[in-house]
């Protein structure tokens, strides 16, 4: 890093060329596995030099169990490259159960990150009325946290607004408009706009998923798209039976451009948005995954699209499909005309790749995160531990992996890594699940440039 | 204050008293049980576990759909006793708890209870 600068870095183009990756974190979950410990964040050693290399080399213990950890954030990320003052040093996560926010320090001792504070869910109730913690994007040199629920786990919820040192500051919109459901946000400061997806209220999905609640409309299927300035909703699209839960919502990380994607998880499509020559905003669906036909199912089965993640060039876009078992790279060089140039199984229900490098998976390829440099995608298979629990029992025996895809950013493809694997199955306590990643020195999943 | 007497029936019997005020979890944690928990409010099901006999009083609890209810689970983070009761605790209950949502759906009265329509008879 520059002495002049602040976090990340000044271009897409300057992040690409950025040193490879050589730890990453990510959360291990025992809540709702019959393990009675707290979820942790998981440091893996990816340096392949390491004696160490492609296994678990620190475990940071939350203070208490129960939260599920789910996704993490930065304090500060690219969209603070001309702070000096600012430091990409902590890590957030939040616990979608407990409601607590837990602050990580990660630059001390990369290798051993320590507590640094915790959030108390209590706290954010009586302050700002919210449950559910999702998606952390840093904002300059604050923090905004979307919720999903208020203090009593109804929907829509809406979004926490944090100082640079973690202190509440409140609610970051001035209105949810008639937005229904939260979920995951990103935004395009130089076209003052931040698009929102759906999932549904805490109280709807943290017990499980009921299939018949998506007819009964408690499940969502809108984008919304806020003057990011104001704070404000001005425009959704409802994507009907092609956006059934929008779930993953990305930019393009050039930030000049107006494309972005959503992968809605149970229609398994991917939605692409932009702006028009006319100043419009338009959607249109891209790729639909069909469904599979499954020998003892008596409906197909749909491929369940809880992820999509973009590679810094903006050349790829990544999707998985957790019931079927496959991840896939799509060319969207042109984003209107994707093309498919890379898949490979991992787990899955229809039983393709049940072993990956010699291990069991009971799961399918879930969240990922790629290396600044597109080459390496690290992928886990647990989604959320009820959600495991239904489609995924023996999930619970067999606990989450961490798998590593080589992709070629330059002719496009992917395939395994036949030397790395990390078997959460063996845990020192017992089986646990991998969920969200993120490398020290910023990812694909977290940078936004003003 | 009335009491009433848990009963473990997987913690080989073992046995502790309540009253009909506080949630179980949180008088049973205090006398040392160890038991699963998440949001504190009701509304996850981490922390449920089977009625196997006895009467709760549950009303503040929203995860739980109807074919749960009436498979016996309880939340513990709001479930209050109102009789003695023999509960089966942890993740060894949840047999029935979790289903494939595509291989056996919920009948419309085992929906949840905001939207579930009445049993034809």
């Amino acid at each position: 890093m520059k002495d002049c600068c602040g976090p990340g870095y000044s271009s897409p183009q300057e992040a690409i060329e950025a040193p490879r990756e050589k730890l990453l974190y990510t959360i291990a979950i025992y809540t709702g596995t019959g393990i009675q410990k707290p979820d942790y964040l998981a440091t893996v050693d990816v340096d392949p030099d390491s004696p160490t290399y492609s296994q678990v080399i620190h475990r940071l213990e939350m203070p208490g169990i129960g939260d599920e950890l789910h996704h993490m954030g930065w304090n500060a990320c690219s969209s603070c490259h001309d702070d000096s003052s600012m430091s990409r040093k902590y890590l957030i996560l939040p616990g979608v159960r407990s409601n607590n926010l837990h602050i990580v320090d990660t630059a001390t001792d990369p290798r051993a990150p320590r507590l640094h504070k915790v959030i108390e869910g209590a706290e954010i109730k009586a302050k700002a009325d919210l449950s559910g913690p999702h998606t952390v994007h840093c904002l300059g040199s604050e923090i905004i946290i979307s919720f999903l629920g208020n203090a009593k786990g109804e929907a829509p919820g809406g979004y926490l607004q944090l100082d640079k040192d973690f202190n509440i500051i409140g609610r970051w919109e001035n209105s949810m408009g008639d937005i229904k459901f939260g979920y995951d946000f990103w935004y395009q400061p130089r076209h003052n706009i931040m698009v929102s997806s759906e999932w549904a209220a805490p109280n709807t999905f943290m017990p499980g998923f009921d299939l018949e609640e998506v007819g009964y409309l408690k499940y969502g299927r809108e984008l919304h798209f806020w003057d990011f300035e104001k704070k404000v909703p001005v425009e959704s699209f409802y994507l009907g039976e092609d956006g059934l839960l929008p779930l993953e919502v990305k930019f393009h990380h050039n930030p000049d451009s107006t494309h972005g994607f959503c992968g809605a998880a149970l229609s398994t499509n991917v939605i692409h948005w932009w702006k028009n020559e006319e100043g419009k905003w338009q959607w249109e669906k891209i790729i639909d995954v069909e469904n599979e036909i499954h020998p003892e199912w008596p409906i197909p089965l749909p491929g369940v699209m809880s992820a999509i993640l973009i590679s810094m060039d903006d050349k790829y876009l990544y999707l998985n499909n957790w019931l079927h078992g496959d991840m896939r790279q799509y060319d969207i060089s042109d984003p209107h005309n994707p093309k498919l140039t890379g898949q490979v199984f991992m787990g899955g229900l229809l039983g393709k790749a049940p072993q990956v490098n010699g291990v069991d998976v009971a799961g399918g390829p879930q969240m990922f995160q790629l290396s600044l440099d597109g080459k390496r995608l690290y992928v886990t298979t647990s989604l959320f531990s009820t959600w495991d629990n239904q489609f995924y029992p023996d999930i619970r025996t067999k606990g989450g992996v961490m798998v590593q895809i080589d992709c070629d950013p330059v002719n496009g493809g992917m395939k395994i890594n036949p030397d790395f694997i990390v078997d959460f199955g063996q845990e020192p306590n017992g089986p646990s699940r991998c969920h969200e990643a993120r490398y020290p020195g910023g990812d694909c999943t977290s940078d936004i440039w003003l | 204050m009335t009491e009433y007497r848990v009963t473990l029936s997987n913690r080989d019997g073992a046995a502790y008293m309540v009253n009909g005020r506080r949630p179980l979890l949180e008088q049973l944690r205090d006398q040392g049980v160890d038991l699963p928990y998440g949001c504190e409010y009701g509304g996850c099901i981490t922390c449920a576990a089977k009625l196997v006999e006895g009467h709760v009083d549950q009303r503040r609890q929203v995860a739980l759909n109807n074919r749960q209810i009436e498979n016996g689970y309880v939340i513990l983070c709001v479930a209050r006793a109102v009789t003695d009761i023999t509960l089966e605790i942890g993740v060894e209950s949840h047999d029935k708890l979790y289903r494939n949502p595509f291989l056996d759906p919920l009948k419309p009265h085992e929906l949840k209870a905001d939207i579930a329509t009445p049993e034809d008879v």
